[in-house]
C-alpha cells in the first residue's frame, strides 16, 4: 500500500479540497433530510451517504422512494445518473495503468464530480504518479468525510430547518454550478437545449422516466453535434480517447 | 427495501466509477462510446436541474417571471458560467430566491 503514497501530496490534496467542501455541506444536509423524509432510519440515511457517496444518486433515490416508485425504477434512474462516472473513469484510466489494484479501487470509490474536476489537470500535466494518486486520495478523503458530517447534520437538523427557507433549492444549484461552466462549449449548449426541451416535453411520463429519456436525447444530440461541428470544437475536455 | 436500495445503488455507483479504471488498463475504448460518454454530464445534469426549476408543482409548467425559482436559477446560472465557483453559485442562488419571494409577497 505504501508504494503509491506520498504524505505531502496527500495533505496538499486534502487542503486544496477544503474550500470545495463548503459548497458540498448544504447539499449533504439536503441528502440527509431527503433520506429521513423518504422513511429511512438515521442509521440507513448515514449508511447511504457512506456507501453510495453520490449526491445525485442519493437525492433521486430519496425522491423516488418518497413518491412510492418501485425498486427497479429507482435502481434504473440511479444507474443512468451514475453513467457520468463512466466518463470520469475513462478519463482517469490511462493514468492509473501502473497503479496496483487496491489503490485503483480506492481511487474509484472516491471518484466524484469534485475530485475529478480538481485533479484531472494534475494527472495530465505531472508525471509523478505517486504524488498524483496521493493528492487525489487526500482530496477524496476530505470530501467523503465532509459528506458524512453534512449528512449527520441533515439527519439531526432536518426537522428544525423551516420549510420557508427552501433548502432543497440547494440541490439544483449544486448541479447548476457544475453544468453552467460546461456551456462554454458549443456542443454542450446543444446537449443542454435538447435535454431541457425533452425534460419538459416528456414530463408526463410515469415514474420520472422523463429524466432518463431526456438525458439520452441530450447525449444523442451531442454525438450528432460532434459530427456536424467536427471534434476539434469539443476535444478539449477529454484527454486520452 | 431501503437497505437493498443502498447496497444495489452503492454497487452500481462503485461499478461505474471503477469500470474503465479496471478494464481500460488493457483495452481501448470504442470511439463512439467515448464520444457519447463525454456528453453524459451536461445531458444528465440538465435532465435533473431543468424539471426542478420550471415546474412549480407536479405537472404545472411555469416559464414566466412569476416563477421565482426560474429567475433565481438564471441568475445563479450566469454566476456559475462566469466564475465557475460552486459556493458563490449556491449563495447567489439562495439569496436571489429569498429576495424574490420576499418581494412577491
Amino acid at each position: 500500500m505504501r508504494t503509491h503514497f506520498s504524505r505531502p501530496a496527500f495533505i496538499e490534496g486534502a487542503r486544496d479540497m477544503l474550500p470545495m467542501t463548503v459548497g458540498l455541506i448544504p447539499f449533504g444536509i439536503v441528502c440527509g433530510v431527503g433520506a429521513i423524509s423518504a422513511g429511512a432510519s438515521p442509521v440507513a440515511a448515514l449508511a447511504m451517504s457512506m456507501i453510495v457517496f453520490s449526491g445525485a444518486a442519493q437525492i433521486i433515490a430519496a425522491q423516488l422512494l418518497a413518491a412510492g416508485a418501485p425498486l427497479a425504477v429507482i435502481v434504473l434512474s440511479c444507474f443512468v445518473v451514475s453513467l457520468r462516472f463512466l466518463m470520469y473513469s475513462a478519463a482517469m484510466a490511462p493514468y492509473l495503468k501502473p497503479v496496483d489494484q487496491r489503490w485503483r479501487h480506492l481511487v474509484a470509490f472516491l471518484l466524484t464530480d469534485q475530485a475529478f474536476a480538481s485533479s484531472i489537470r494534475r494527472f495530465r500535466e505531472s508525471p509523478d504518479l505517486r504524488a498524483n494518486v496521493s493528492y487525489f486520495v487526500g482530496g477524496g478523503a476530505v470530501l467523503w468525510l465532509a459528506w458524512q458530517i453534512a449528512t449527520i447534520a441533515g439527519i439531526l437538523a432536518g426537522a428544525v430547518i423551516p420549510p420557508s427557507w427552501q433548502l432543497e433549492f440547494v440541490v439544483p444549484l449544486c448541479f447548476l454550478a457544475i453544468l453552467a461552466p460546461l456551456l462554454h462549449e458549443r456542443a454542450a449548449v446543444i446537449v443542454f437545449a435538447t435535454a431541457a426541451v425533452a425534460a419538459i416535453a416528456l414530463d408526463a411520463m410515469p415514474m420520472r422516466l422523463s429524466m432518463i429519456c431526456a438525458g439520452l436525447a441530450g447525449i444523442v444530440a451531442g454525438v450528432v453535434a460532434d459530427r456536424i461541428f467536427g471534434r476539434s470544437a469539443t476535444a478539449e475536455v477529454e484527454p486520452g480517447n | 427495501m431501503i437497505w437493498a436500495l443502498i447496497f444495489i445503488v452503492g454497487a452500481i455507483n462503485f461499478a461505474a466509477r471503477l469500470s474503465f479504471i479496471a478494464l481500460f488498463a488493457r483495452r481501448e475504448m470504442p470511439p463512439l462510446l467515448a464520444r457519447a460518454l463525454r456528453h453524459v454530464p451536461a445531458a444528465m445534469l440538465t435532465a435533473i436541474v431543468v424539471p426542478a426549476i420550471v415546474f412549480v408543482a407536479p405537472g404545472a409548467l411555469s416559464l414566466d417571471a412569476g416563477n421565482v425559482k426560474l429567475i433565481a436559477a438564471l441568475v445563479a446560472g450566469v454566476v456559475a458560467w462566469r466564475w465557475r465557483n460552486t459556493l458563490l453559485t449556491i449563495g447567489v442562488g439562495m439569496v436571489a430566491l429569498w429576495l424574490l419571494q420576499w418581494l412577491m409577497r
